[in-house]
């Protein structure tokens, strides 16, 4: 589904991403961990081309993404993103942000996307807060909530940002649910994480970066059992 | 102390009449100016070199200049250059409007660039298009912060209005002196017409409250 070939990025004489070559399958969970500075976030980032490659190539459904910027929003609605910091719209209501762009990006009707939020709020346990401005939720609430945006706009992919990073320890639990129910349902998924458990747990691959550079990938069991390489050997030390 | 309000009674409606005048063309004013502002405050963000060079260099004459100096030339070149006979009610509306949209696109500039960051690249990675999300996500969310500031221009625009006087347009400001040249007095009702532009300004003031509470709605 996806295919990245040597992709690299640059902010400047700053090498953050290095050749990176991977592929990601239909389906399939993949966590991306790595310390901080790694170059994970700006990894997810070019695959939505938020960031935009320094040179390499990034196939999503067989379309080049660095070649198609003059149609990049009509991929980017395939393509869900979940934000560390949630960036609901704080002017619309919880209801409101989840018809926005299925309305104004994909011109679905206003009944039906209507039906389809209250349905998505009702899979994230909030549908009793259709009318609240996203001010009003906890943390937990609102990443919940850019989940169900995103997934508005019914993505074949979801990109998940350190989706529980920015949340208080209680609330993780919450969004890890959803993100194991999305997980289970057969959604593609590539997350950046700190959650070791989830990672654990939930991927089918994991991938480990550190310092721009695929250092190792491989099934969670293995990786988490006996890491390969001195570097994934010194983080999962230091993180587990 | 020699004053005698009773003297400008007769005026009254003359004046009054004044209020109508002015605001006619302050509304229109404002309108041109928000319009072109918000269009340059665009400009200045994009990523379009003509344009951004465009709209500073737009930026740097009208703030540059005086305004009254671009009223003039309006009202007198014109005629002089193209023959067409420009009224000072249309001259009126060309010079605050254009000078205005000057200040409002600063304004906005500042309003959208204070916008976090994450709202653009939330829309972006929902696949909103740009014209889409500028009005429906962005400028919303700059409007609220910038509404302070927003009228307070309004509120300058509606009391320098009062130099269109010098281009013969019957504002409330012209009328003050048309009576007062009648009634050889002029403190009163110059000190009148003073009331009347605070009132003005005061129901502006209310107007942009009120605004301003039904924005923060959603906080």
């Amino acid at each position: 589904m996806i295919d990245v070939q040597a992709l690299s990025k640059k902010f400047g004489d700053n090498l953050v991403l290095s050749e990176i070559t991977t592929s990601i399958q239909k389906g399939e969970v993949v966590a991306i961990i790595g310390p901080s500075g790694s170059g994970k976030s700006t990894f997810l980032r070019c695959l939505n081309l938020l960031e935009t490659p320094s040179s390499g190539n990034i196939e999503v459904n067989g379309k080049n993404l660095t070649a198609s910027k003059k149609e990049i929003h009509k991929i980017r609605q395939q393509i869900g993103m979940v934000f560390q910091h949630f960036h609901l719209f704080p002017h619309m209501t919880v209801q409101d942000n989840l018809m926005y762009a299925p309305m104004k990006a994909k011109g679905i009707r206003k009944y039906e996307a209507e039906e389809k939020a209250r349905q998505l709020l009702e899979r994230v346990g909030l549908a009793q807060k259709a009318d609240a401005y996203p001010n009003s939720l906890s943390g937990g609430q609102k990443q919940r909530v850019a989940i169900a945006r995103a997934l508005a706009m019914e993505p074949e992919l979801m990109l998940f940002d350190e989706p529980t990073s920015a949340l208080d320890p209680e609330m993780v639990k919450e969004v890890l649910e959803v993100m194991k129910d999305l997980a289970k349902s057969g959604m593609t998924m590539v997350v950046v994480t700190h959650e070791m458990g989830f990672a654990r747990e939930v991927a089918d691959r994991v991938l480990f970066l550190d310092h721009g550079i695929l250092v190792e990938e491989g099934e969670p069991e293995s990786f988490f059992q006996q890491p390969k390489s001195d570097r994934a050997r010194d983080f999962l030390d230091k993180v587990l | 102390m020699n004053l005698d309000f009773s003297q400008i009674i007769p005026y009254i409606p003359f004046m009054l009449e004044g209020i109508w005048v002015t605001l006619k063309f302050v509304f229109f004013a404002i309108i041109l100016g928000s319009i072109l502002g918000t269009v340059l405050a665009l400009f200045k963000i994009g990523t379009a070199k003509p344009m951004r060079w465009f709209a500073d260099a737009y930026t740097s004459i009208f703030r540059g200049t005086p305004l009254i100096l671009q009223l003039m030339i309006i009202y007198y070149s014109i005629p002089q250059l193209t023959g067409y006979d420009i009224s000072p009610f249309l001259s009126a509306i060309l010079a605050f409007g254009l000078n205005s949209s000057a200040y409002i696109s600063e304004i906005i500039r500042a309003g959208i660039q204070a916008v976090d960051k994450g709202q653009l690249e939330a829309a972006q990675a929902l696949g909103v298009p740009y014209g889409a999300m500028m009005k429906d996500i962005i400028l919303p969310q700059a409007l609220k912060n910038i509404l302070p500031a927003l009228m307070n221009e309004f509120i300058t625009l509606t009391k320098e209005s009062a130099i269109v006087s010098t281009i013969g347009y019957l504002d409330l400001m012209r009328r003050a002196q048309v009576v007062g040249a009648d009634l050889f007095r002029n403190f009163e009702p110059l000190l009148f017409v003073g009331l009347i532009y605070w009132c003005l300004v005061m129901g502006l003031t209310v107007i942009g409250r009120m605004v301003e509470r039904r924005l923060k709605l959603s906080d």
